[in-house]
């Protein structure tokens, strides 16, 4: 009994201060932002104590395995969690000022299924971990009906209901593809064997539909061609500081889920899913790139970038070494900063500026030195410029991908990669050469500035020196992949 | 009656679910069709279960409880297209450009 609450203390720690803050609220309301910044503080606690406990092992029946692969994925949900916190402080506060405590609790329920996914080893486990995930972003995406600036249009119910419907299209999508999987196999263990037919037959034909299901209902989630339409339209249309959260935590959990499914369950039977894999990799960088290139607002062409981003990371899986994987995880953990720190610069523009569209923020630099030129780095990062985190990402990724063969794909994503360079610069001219039709400094809220900073320093440090988290990543990426 | 009949008929209520989530434009038949998926994956399971043995089941258990908390959701999502818009029929509530 010990031993389990060792193996979950950390994703029990979190619930309990979800439970928290919702007690809280209904005991004493109306108490400003003080409900965040407890939230962000113990959220924070959480994260120091994942230093100092050491809950590795397994569960019974090995449906949970705690390994330096989980510790890596917690303290990521955690960090990007903590930055979610503090950029809706003041956004909460201001908007929706009696309404704030629900918005922290679901989002660290969120949280703790995002955590416990990465060491799920078992179908069911997985798939409920998933839900657990998923089912407080529908909520939270139409979070502020009645919010937003004046001059857009109240898009966050039309948000909601999309990312809903596509969410739970691809929940029927893989619970069928599972039915078939598990029908077959006989067992819901994520194990290395998956036949469903004679011994050494390689998959049968029913199983081979089942997990091209699988693949296909978390290609949904992590927003990648061909199922990515939801995202542009959710970005556009959800609350800023949520899309923030939004774009990062859960495709890192989406890409984990894949790892653990291709890399570590079904390596035996890469034959079935790396040319799917492939497809959508490549589609998703040609689609991701060339369509941000014509958009006017910047949510839409973060929501496509994402997609291309996406491409990336599927690029680095495909590999299926221990080196492509490691590198899966630092490109995931460099986007997990940058984006979040993108989407906060313009949460913050875009609340004086009366809009996300380019024209909106256009003379951002001007006004506010500061919020432009981290906006700056941050694109950089995105589009993989030296020497900001972002570069070392792509970098790594095509390397790995090189030597894993996959030139094709390398010359596509290397030759992408410059489209991409355009749009995101085409972000940065509207801050840096348009001007605005304001002058006043952007007013920054203390907990959306202390967000962009800590984006800042990550993204920057990230790129002055990224050894550190490059050896965490091959540390972690053993768990799922042995060998080279 | 064996597997092969079961699954058959999961696969057809599959198809029609996601036939009704292409086609429908009212939000409240395109959660019709979304059960209707979840349904023919539990239909599956259960046959594997019952045929072949296996945990389905078990994860039947499990499908269904994911799946009534996803409809609350839901329903919940399509009334407040409908506060918005006096209207549930997505073709007309939707906004987002480009």
């Amino acid at each position: 009994m010990s031993q389990w609450i060792q193996l979950f203390a950390l994703e029990f720690a979190v619930v309990a201060i979800a439970a928290l803050v919702l007690l809280w609220d209904a005991f004493a309301p109306r108490t400003g932002r003080a409900v965040g910044w407890i939230t962000a503080l113990l959220l924070g606690g959480v994260l120091a104590a994942s230093f100092f406990v050491d809950g590795s092992g397994a569960a019974p029946h090995g449906v949970f395995v705690r390994d330096a692969w989980v510790v890596f994925h917690e303290r990521l949900f955690l960090a990007a969690g903590i930055l979610g916190v503090l950029g809706s402080i003041d956004w909460l506060a201001m908007r929706t000022p009696k309404r704030q405590a629900e918005y922290y609790a679901l989002l660290l329920f969120s949280l703790a299924g995002m955590m416990l996914l990465a060491g799920a080893r078992d179908w069911i486990l997985l798939v409920v971990c998933f839900e657990l995930m998923s089912m407080p972003l529908y909520v939270l995406c139409a979070y502020g009906k009645q919010d937003g600036p004046a001059s857009e249009p109240k898009l966050a119910a039309e948000a909601g209901l999309k990312l809903f419907v596509t969410g739970a299209a691809s929940s029927g999508l893989t619970l069928f593809g599972l039915a078939l999987v598990v029908g077959m196999t006989g067992t819901s263990h994520i194990g290395p064997i998956v036949t469903g037919g004679p011994v050494g037959s390689g998959p049968a034909p029913l199983t081979i539909v089942g997990m091209l299901f699988v693949l296909a209902g978390f290609g949904f989630k992590v927003g990648a061609v061909p199922f990515h339409m939801w995202v542009p339209d959710t970005y556009q249309g959800a609350p800023t500081p949520f899309v923030a959260f939004l774009s990062v935590a859960p495709k890192a959990a989406g890409l984990a889920t894949l790892a653990i499914v291709l890399l570590g369950g079904w390596s035996a039977s890469s034959s079935v899913w790396l040319p799917a894999l492939l497809v959508i990799a490549g589609a998703s960088m040609v689609v991701g790139n060339f369509f941000a290139l014509p958009q006017t607002d910047a949510r839409r062409l973060l929501g496509y970038s994402g997609i291309a981003q996406i491409g990336y990371a599927l690029l680095a899986i495909a590999t299926q070494s221990r080196g492509g994987l490691a590198m899966t995880l630092f490109f995931v953990a460099t986007y997990v900063f940058t984006n979040l720190g993108v989407f906060f610069v313009l949460h913050a523009a875009a609340e004086e500026g009366g809009g996300h569209t380019l024209a909106r923020i256009a003379g951002l630099s001007k006004r506010s030195p500061w919020l432009g030129g981290a906006l700056l780095v941050f694109l950089l990062s995105l589009a993989g410029i030296p020497f900001v985190a972002g570069f070392w990402a792509k970098l790594f990724v095509f390397m790995e991908a090189w030597n894993a063969g996959l030139v094709t794909l390398v010359v596509l994503g290397v030759a992408l990669a410059v489209v991409g360079l355009y749009y995101y610069l085409t972000v940065a001219r509207s801050t840096y050469m348009a001007d605005g039709d304001r002058s006043t400094p952007v007013r920054t809220g203390f907990a959306l500035g202390a967000a962009i900073v800590v984006c800042l320093f990550f993204v920057v440090g990230l790129g002055l020196w990224p050894k550190p988290l490059v050896e965490a990543a091959n540390h972690a990426a053993a768990g799922i992949v042995s060998g080279r | 009656m064996n597997l092969t009949h079961c699954l058959l008929l999961a696969s057809f209520l599959f198809c029609v679910g996601v036939y009704g989530l292409l086609t429908r434009r009212q939000a409240v038949a395109v959660l019709l069709a979304l059960e209707l998926m979840m349904n023919a994956a539990n239909l599956a399971f259960v046959a594997f279960a019952h045929f072949r043995g296996g945990p389905g089941q078990l994860f039947v258990v499990f499908a269904l409880a994911i799946t009534v908390a996803e409809v609350a959701i839901g329903l919940a999502l399509v009334m407040l297209l409908y506060r918005r818009h006096d209207d549930t029929a997505l073709d007309r509530a939707s906004e987002t450009q480009g």
